[in-house]
């Protein structure tokens, strides 16, 4: 098989074991600072002061090897704050680690992480948004989602959600007043690039302060598209109503993979076992996702770079078509797709089977041809190859600094894919390849998600294959799950998929009742879109704007 | 054979005397009038469907097909629906600055069209320094670029105002350069003389247009041309995924009409340029003089189109370095040479 990783660095390998962590080798590495530990059913967590958070948190990155801060969730107990930083290695992922930091319930607030992982300064920022806790030491703690004049913490217990809140519409102040460049080079100028742009795919609202044409400084600002899907989700029950809320989140056809994540985190965090027959099906269909995502990613960079609806977006969408068909067939929607259950899937595939098995060859066998095209017109092009090689370059360790994952991480040769590194579905029974490329720039994500598209056609080729040998009596596409799901309570459980940006994780904390309790999405595109300002800076408008492209980040994702 | 300028063919055909001043002053604006309404016919059929369907066709799409035969009534909703809008003037704009810009784009490409000769006796006036002419008032369209950019009020449409002049100030020169290395070869910068220069026969049956006696300099001068118009690769004064539409960012209604009117009649002038100085002008078998001549702007303007379907964007300092690195350099040369071929042979 092709799945093996490349061998590593053994030094930092603290508590590592054939038969997973030895979390007690940890709690030695940490020594004092372990207050004590939880179960989590993904990993072990451990409860730390919360003046303590970047000494420990060092240690663990410097001295035990876990360099990927996956995500912050905050939220409120009765009696205390919690902020669990969840921590895995870009090498294993399935190395995992929380640190649990509470707070004092009256006065919220502990060390912020963004000294020790660059990542964790939105996720901070989320969480004082959302829910209120303070982070100290925070380079810039301020609201990230919501609107600077609202009023209170949503996710807070005593959030008055009655209360009206009053939004400002006002002009921006000149935001050169305060910027310190402008005073020893007065030929800075401020430029409001979204949130109505033609280039930000969606409501993304950059912060630009221009040198001439080249980039001085740059903030994105996000949250246009914030539509409280956490607090949706913990108000919908596990067994039906959350499920469609993830075709929500990444909406450009990217829906069954979110539903994936969803589905993969309740699943494990109520011993649901989900047949072989429904894995297939599943792994097909988000396979499907993934190139109808890398298609309009292709399409939408080509139109960043190109300039127009020219005949490259035409081409990206042709082929995308061609793929929502068949995920029409399979799931009788074209993005909203909800096909996914817990424990299975909604319904088996479409009859005549061999009719529908014909349309996914043929649509196979013309990929190879229509992909030449596309390398023909776009990647062969020189003009288009002078204005990406080189251009929007993140090094390897900015991007494990920021958390990124995905085809943006792989562009910069960082070997990440939860597919095979934290195998679920049908993933590590087929043969396909992890694709990198080493040059970190924007021409390498463009390269990364083309030859994807081929790794995608050809695991959706052997699920094809595996569909149709399938015997006919053992064709189960639901596991027996109880009408109303109530997994045991305060179990806590972090899991992530391969989005089609990049990993894809949930956190849900359960209380017992048929709703989860704390329901967090971890999204990529969240954490690639803060690599932005790094990639950007001193480049020229048009290099921000392809960068920004080759991000491929889908607003609904980023804002939630 | 010469055929006389436009005024003095209408007072031949009207009976009027061609010595008269006042004869001549009516007929020359009833022949700018009539020289005006073609081109403006020609573009009125290029920007709302021409475009579209040209586009279409390299997309893999259909486009405007619904009203009239080929969709071609969509001229006419067009114009109703654009002419329809509200004129949207920004707080602050620089009147009347900002008002002019317009009719400047508009008007100065129309202008170089009077010293064109397209055949069957359509020439407005023969002027000696025809050539320099053309390049003067092609060049003037600038200057309403950066009105129209620093008047809006706008940073998007300031840095397109800006981008214009960079980028027309480093490909006009070569533009230009090239221009004259034809002049060395007619040896003269009238358009009728250019035009006859170019009418005996290369080898065989190929005609000694300087498009086949000098192809560097004609595949020199189509590529500063596209900079000139500002089509891709090199579209970036208005770049749509950068600075949202450069210097017409903030232009609505009329106005913008007038500025897409503008870009269009520019295109059209580039391939009149290029049909006079490389392809023959009007020349060519069986069909008449005027239509040849169509065919051949028509023919550069699906060349613009093309580029602009396929091509991606350069980025504005690898423009300004193209531009005076690459091509200012090669139209050196090509003068040079063709200087020193010229006065050999010659």
């Amino acid at each position: 098989m092709s799945l093996e990783k490349p061998s590593r660095d053994t030094a930092l390998d603290v508590g590592v074991t054939e038969d997973g962590l030895d979390y007690d080798a940890l709690a030695d590495l940490l020594g004092g600072h372990v207050l004590d530990r939880e179960e989590h059913v993904n990993a072990e967590g451990f409860v730390i002061r919360p003046d303590e958070v970047q000494e420990v948190l060092s240690t663990l990155k410097e001295e035990a090897g876990f360099d990927h801060c996956a995500c912050v969730t905050a939220q409120e107990y009765d009696d205390r704050y919690e902020s669990i930083y969840h921590l895995r290695k870009f090498d294993d992922p399935t190395q995992e680690l929380s640190i649990i930091v509470p707070s004092p319930k009256d006065d919220p607030h502990n060390e912020s992480a963004a000294r020790v992982y660059d990542t964790a300064d939105w996720h901070e920022r989320e969480a004082y948004d959302l829910v209120g806790i303070d982070y100290d030491d925070h380079p810039d703690l301020r609201r990230i989602l919501l609107p600077e004049t609202w009023q209170g913490h949503p996710l807070s217990q005593d959030y008055n959600q009655d209360q009206p809140q009053i939004v400002s519409l006002r002009e921006h102040a000149n935001p050169l007043e305060d910027d310190k460049r402008s005073e020893d080079d007065p030929d800075t100028m401020f430029v409001n690039i979204g949130p109505h742009h033609p280039a930000t795919h969606g409501v993304l609202h950059v912060e630009t302060v221009l040198d001439g044409e080249q980039i001085a400084d740059l903030e994105p600002d996000i949250g246009y598209l914030h539509r409280c899907e956490e607090q949706m989700c913990q108000q919908g029950t596990y067994r039906h109503q959350i499920m469609p809320y993830p075709d929500r989140w990444d909406y450009i056809s990217a829906g069954i993979l979110n539903e994936w994540a969803y589905a993969r985190a309740a699943e494990d965090l109520a011993d649901i076992e989900v047949p072989e027959y429904a894995q297939v099906i599943r792994t097909m269909a988000a396979e499907m996702c993934r190139i109808a995502s890398h298609e309009l990613a292709l399409a939408t960079f080509a139109l960043d770079v190109f300039g127009d609806f020219t005949a490259v977006f035409q081409y990206g969408i042709r082929d995308r078509e061609i793929v929502q068909n068949l995920l029409e067939d399979l799931t009788g929607q074209r993005l909203m797709f909800n096909y996914l259950r817990l424990g299975g899937v909604a319904w088996d595939l479409p009859e005549p089977r061999e009719e529908y098995f014909e349309k996914i060859r043929d649509f196979l066998d013309d990929l190879p041809h229509k992909l030449e095209e596309i390398h023909d017109l776009v990647t062969g092009n020189e003009i288009f190859q002078m204005r990406c090689v080189d251009t929007g370059v993140l090094s390897p360790e900015q991007v494990k600094q920021y958390g990124a994952t995905g085809p943006v991480a792989r562009g910069s040769g960082v070997d990440y894919d939860i597919r095979r590194d934290d195998p679920y579905g049908y993933y590590d029974e087929l043969d396909w390849n992890v694709v990198t490329e080493q040059g970190g720039d924007n021409f390498s994500r463009v390269l990364v998600r083309l030859r994807e598209v081929e790794e995608s056609a050809r695991i959706i080729e052997q699920c094809v294959d595996l569909l149709e040998q399938w015997p006919e009596d053992d064709r189960e596409i639901q596991a027996n799950v109880p009408r109303t799901l109530r997994p045991d309570p305060d179990k806590e459980i972090y899991r992530s998929v391969e989005g089609a940006k990049g990993e894809l994780g949930i956190y849900i904390r359960s209380d017992g009742t048929d709703k989860p309790a704390r329901f967090k999405i971890r999204s990529p595109c969240f954490s690639n879109l803060q690599t932005l300002p790094e990639m950007s800076q001193g480049e020229y408008i048009p290099d921000m704007i392809a960068s920004l492209g080759s991000l491929d980040i889908v607003l609904g994702e980023v804002d939630r | 054979m010469q055929s006389a300028p436009l005024p003095e063919t209408l007072a031949n055909l009207l009976g009027l005397d061609p010595n008269s001043t006042a004869v001549m002053i009516v007929l020359s604006l009833v022949g700018a009038g009539l020289i005006g309404t073609l081109m403006m016919t020609n573009t009125a059929l290029a920007g709302p469907w021409a475009k579209r369907k040209i586009t279409a066709a390299f997309t893999d799409r259909i486009a405007v097909d619904r009203i009239g035969p080929y969709g071609l009534f969509i001229i006419v909703a067009d114009a109703v629906r654009l002419l329809s809008k509200e004129l949207i003037v920004p707080e602050g704009a620089d009147r009347p600055a900002w008002d002019l810009a317009p009719l400047i784009i508009a008007s100065t490409a129309l202008l170089g069209f009077a010293v064109i000769p397209m055949g069957n006796g359509i020439h407005l006036a023969d002027p000696e320094v025809g050539l320099a002419y053309v390049f003067a008032v092609a060049s003037t369209t600038s200057i309403g670029l950066v009105m129209a950019g620093y008047a809006s009020n706008n940073k998007y449409s300031f840095l397109g105002g800006l981008r214009a002049v960079a980028q027309n100030l480093a490909y006009e020169i070569p533009l230009i350069l090239t221009g004259a290395s034809v002049v060395i070869f007619a040896g003269s910068l009238q358009m009728s003389e250019i035009v006859a220069a170019q009418q005996q026969s290369l080898i065989g049956p190929l005609p000694s247009w300087y498009a086949f006696v000098n192809p560097f300099a004609f595949v020199l001068f189509m590529i500063a041309n596209l900079a000139e118009v500002g089509r891709n690769p090199f579209d970036i004064p208005e770049a749509p995924t950068e600075i949202v539409a450069g210097y017409q960012t903030e232009y609505s209604s009329v106005y913008f009409v007038l500025i897409y009117l503008g870009e269009f009649i520019h295109i059209f002038l580039g391939g009149a340029i290029i049909a006079t100085i490389f392809l023959g002008g009007p020349a060519g078998p069986v069909l008449p003089g005027i239509v040849w001549f169509l065919i051949k702007i028509w023919g550069v303007f699906l060349f613009t189109q093309w580029a602009r379907s396929a091509v991606p964007r350069v980025r504005i300092d690898q423009l300004i370095e193209i531009g005076w690195k690459g091509m200012l350099v090669l139209s050196l040369a090509n003068l040079l040479l063709t200087a020193v071929i010229v006065g050999v042979t010659v």
